[in-house]
């Protein structure tokens, strides 16, 4: 009998660990995403100002709560603004941060293409010399040899 | 008319430099701060936040904002808050023609009691938030931060840092004055 508690205590135990641990993972993985609005180039994860730590809190006690990612998410871009958040989300308003880069590789490769066909165009018109050319050059070379 | 499309692209670089030029001297004459936030909340209702006892001091709740006959102003301070202390005298001068609301920030009762004996109380009255979660309703990431209201408990304006001579002439009290004038 004493072991059948044991045995159950035990799964118990084992059972809220692994429940913890999920929300730690979570919890961290939150972290990661949010920016730390006193040294604003971190995230909460990295940062331990005050306010980070207030925030990592709420965090934590929303997790707990059973909220989503994107439910915190949301709570916190209401009180701070998307600049909370460490990666923009992809609205129209961000669609030139997204697609910019791409925007300029293409640019880059049509600039690219442009300049290599005109200087294959530039070869192609290549003419023979004419006759007075020919002469003068004659010229040159053999003041050159003697 | 190939030529002359040539004789453009020489341009190019130029114009771009401009182009970053006038950039540059914007940001250099607006003397915007670009880590300083823009509020989410302004035009917004002034969140509802559950504040607690400063003994001695009226508390500062919702409901002040809500009956309000004009303009306000909600400061967030804190004894331990250095900035605080310099704009301390302009809250002083304000408080004649303005109410002002006082958020005793993640402050200990004794310190924010003493501040208030020694340099004046500026606070119509004053609530307190200990731990610093109510004031993350409000979008607070640096104290000292003060919210102008309207007469409808609107907040109109977030300042992040201390208020100055320059800001309060120029800043608040004409956003407080424009209020004043709404609607009378």
């Amino acid at each position: 009998m004493i072991t059948i508690i044991k045995f159950i205590f035990c799964f118990f135990i084992i059972g809220n660990s692994v429940l913890a641990d999920a929300n730690t993972k979570v919890a961290y993985e939150l972290y990661e995403e949010l920016r730390c609005l006193v040294c604003q180039n971190q995230s909460l994860l990295e940062s331990n100002a005050p306010l980070a730590l207030d925030l990592k809190k709420v965090v934590m006690d929303k997790i707990e709560l059973g909220q989503s990612k994107g439910e915190i998410k949301k709570f916190l871009v209401d009180r701070y603004g998307e600049f909370i958040l460490l990666k923009p989300k992809y609205s129209m308003q961000n669609i030139l941060l997204w697609l910019g880069p791409i925007l300029f590789l293409f640019i880059g490769f049509f600039v690219t293409f442009v300049f290599l066909r005109k200087q294959s165009m530039y070869k192609a018109e290549q003419l023979p010399l004419t006759k007075e050319e020919e002469n003068s050059l004659k010229k040159i070379l053999d003041n050159n040899v003697s | 008319m190939k030529n002359k499309l040539k004789y453009f692209y020489s341009y190019i670089p130029l114009i771009i430099f401009f182009i970053l030029v006038l950039f540059f001297a914007r940001q250099l004459i607006l003397k915007e701060d670009p880590s300083e936030l823009p509020s989410v909340l302004i035009d917004e209702k002034f969140p509802s936040i559950a504040l607690s006892e400063l003994p001695g001091y009226k508390v500062f709740s919702n409901k002040n904002l809500i009956n309000a006959n004009g303009p306000s102003l909600v400061n967030i301070w804190s004894s331990w808050c250095v900035p605080c202390k310099i704009e301390h005298e302009y809250l002083m001068s304000m408080s004649n023609n303005i109410i002002i609301y006082g958020i005793n920030y993640k402050d200990n009762k004794e310190d924010a009691l003493k501040v208030l004996e020694l340099n004046g109380n500026p606070f119509y009255a004053i609530g307190a938030d200990r731990d610093g979660m109510q004031s993350i309703n409000l979008g607070v990431y640096g104290v000292p931060e003060t919210f102008i209201i309207d007469r409808e408990g609107n907040i109109r304006y977030r300042h992040v840092g201390p208020i100055l001579e320059y800001d309060m002439e120029k800043i608040i009290l004409p956003i407080i004055n424009k209020i004043k004038q709404e609607r009378l």
